[in-house]
């Protein structure tokens, strides 16, 4: 079975800081992270390779070639082969162009199925599964948090998508595009010690727009049908909070509280 | 006149009129036409607040099926030519929008919280950064403008009731999925903490009491829920996760146990009446929100409270 995983490296938003004035974002010295959601279909993928080893896992990533260490780190798991599609042109596209550009990509190499996370945690959406899924004519479900290892073959996958008030089983005819959430609780496997060692810097696959051929007014800010003009701080209404003890006093002042508005 | 077509929340159907607030904003009051398009039968909650309700006649498309709605939806902007397209940003919702947008090559805005109107620009906001600021977009090029829209963002005011016209579609789908549902079964947690007029919230702080919050939550008729580091932890479901990544909520009471008061979170915190915030760390950001800071322990709080309650109430 062939498995493509597309990834993305994003920064560690606890790190960012938004300078509102400037309207820029200070990440630049932000830990990069393989996004949590994407950790987990890629841990998935990898179990799958580890009870068939004629499994063939590929990771795809979008993104500038800042992301390039993390993109070695999994080719130091058991990953079969590693792809960064990084050029200045696709720099700033929206995910309408990111799904044209990792779909034409992806249109040139076997698969049986891809596996993606469902939210990224920079952007806080799920377009990019979605517009791929959209982009090369497939199936695709979001929230996925268990895909039966049994039932999944090249021909199709039987897997749980939890919401509310239901836990639904699905069957979808392969290939398709499942999109695993990090309730899945995947995780990746240690990397070896051999292996954190092992110098991978020929193994990363790296694709440019020569490779793909846009034109240039088709991607980046010029492709994208939407422009980020503003930033804003959060701000919220402040209370003159009332501070008082853990002990009898300020247990008396919580329970008269909800009395007083009427929870009691 | 403007023309906007909202798609159906699914999972509550009569929150679909609060996304005419957000036409409301973009056109004004009375400029626009509005058509619904709904998959479920009853549709008694929109009469009079839409100008159009098109029904999707029964059998012609799974409600899980977004390739099928999105054919029904591509098909009416065809015919209609829509100015906007909202989407509820449900479950469904979330993969219905991004592929309508790539059909019909426009840009999408997700998670939209609010719209300012400036020089006739629209400015559509969205939190990002996982809450930690709000972003103005700009929708550009020729397609309709589309946007999925965070629940609960926006209340709309009904204004004189429409006469509502109702119509059918009945075109077969052309692109279907390929997808089947073998198996449906009920969540354990079978409510919506959306609903509930007291939420008790834990985060990193009770991690290790959180089955407590239970009990507190029973004493007040509440429910439970959660931040996003005990969901990340796997102690509590994603189902009752407040905040940028969760869900937004607007109690009239929210009991913070143990929460920091990350961007993230309190993105999810909407007009709530009271705050009452348990923690160790009084200069927590959620502690200038509260009306009451407890500066302790939320595990030994709980234990307190509930005694006290169970004097009252014997």
């Amino acid at each position: 079975m062939k498995i493509i995983c597309v990834v993305k490296i994003v920064p560690d938003v606890d790190s960012i800081v938004c300078d509102v004035e400037n309207n820029i974002l200070t990440g630049n010295a932000a830990r990069m992270m393989l996004n949590p959601d994407d950790a987990c279909a890629l841990a998935f993928a990898l179990g799958v390779k580890a009870s068939d080893p004629d499994c063939f896992v590929e990771v795809v990533s979008m993104g500038p070639m800042s992301a390039r260490p993390r993109m070695e780190d999994l080719l130091r798991l058991a990953v079969d082969r590693g792809t960064l599609i990084s050029d200045p042109v696709f720099e700033g596209s929206d995910t309408l162009v990111t799904s044209a550009v990792l779909g034409r990509y992806i249109a040139t190499r076997p698969f049986d199925c891809l596996l993606t996370g469902s939210h990224s945690l920079d952007g806080g959406t799920a377009h990019v599964p979605v517009q791929l899924a959209e982009t090369l004519g497939l199936d695709q479900m979001l929230g996925i948090i268990r895909i039966d290892p049994h039932r999944f073959d090249s021909t199709r996958a039987v897997f749980e998508v939890e919401d509310d008030k239901t836990v639904t089983t699905y069957e979808m005819a392969m290939p398709g595009v499942l999109s695993v959430t990090r309730q899945s609780g995947y995780k990746l496997p240690y990397v070896t010690l051999s292996d954190m060692r092992r110098d991978v810097s020929d193994e990363l696959a790296i694709i440019t727009n020569q490779d793909l051929c846009f034109s240039e007014t088709d991607v980046g800010p010029a492709g994208s049908r939407t422009k980020v003009v503003n930033r804003y701080p959060q701000t919220y209404e402040k209370k003159d909070r009332h501070i008082v003890g853990n002990d009898e006093a300020g247990i008396s002042c919580v329970f008269n509280f909800l009395k007083q508005k009427g929870f009691l | 006149m403007k023309k906007t077509c909202i798609f159906q929340d699914t999972e509550k159907t009569q929150n679909t009129t609060d996304l005419l607030e957000v036409s409301e904003r973009m056109y004004g009051r009375g400029q626009f036409e509005s058509h619904a398009v709904l998959l479920a039968d009853s549709f008694d909650p929109l009469m009079g607040s839409f100008h159009h309700i098109i029904r999707v006649a029964k059998g012609l498309v799974d409600c899980y099926d977004p390739r099928g709605i999105c054919d029904i939806l591509e098909n009416l902007h065809k015919k209609n030519r829509f100015d906007s397209i909202l989407i509820p940003g449900t479950s469904l919702g979330e993969m219905i929008a991004p592929r309508l947008a790539k059909r019909l090559r426009t840009g999408l805005v997700a998670g939209v919280t609010d719209i300012k109107k400036e020089g006739g620009h629209i400015e559509i906001i969205r939190p990002a950064f996982s809450g930690k600021i709000l972003e103005g977009v700009l929708h550009t090029g020729n397609g309709p403008v589309m946007m999925s829209i965070r629940p609960n963002a926006f209340e709309y005011t009904p204004g004189d009731p429409l006469q509502t016209v109702v119509s059918a579609y009945t075109e077969p789908v052309s692109s279907p999925s390929a997808v089947t549902r073998l198996h449906v079964k009920e969540n354990q947690q079978t409510c919506d903490i959306r609903d509930s007029e007291v939420l008790i919230a834990g985060g990193g702080g009770v991690k290790e009491s959180f089955p407590e919050l239970y009990r507190l939550a029973d004493a007040l008729k509440g429910r439970v829920a959660a931040s996003r580091k005990l969901v990340d932890q796997g102690i509590a479901p994603r189902s009752i996760q407040v905040g940028q990544s969760g869900k937004t909520v607007s109690p009239r009471l929210y009991m913070a146990l143990g929460i920091h008061g990350s961007m993230q979170h309190m993105a999810g915190l909407r007009h709530i009446e009271s705050l009452i915030s348990v923690n160790t760390a009084a200069n927590a950001p959620i502690c200038s929100l509260s009306d009451i800071v407890v500066h302790g322990d939320a595990g030994k709080f709980i234990d307190r409270l509930m005694k006290k309650i169970a004097v009252y109430r014997s």
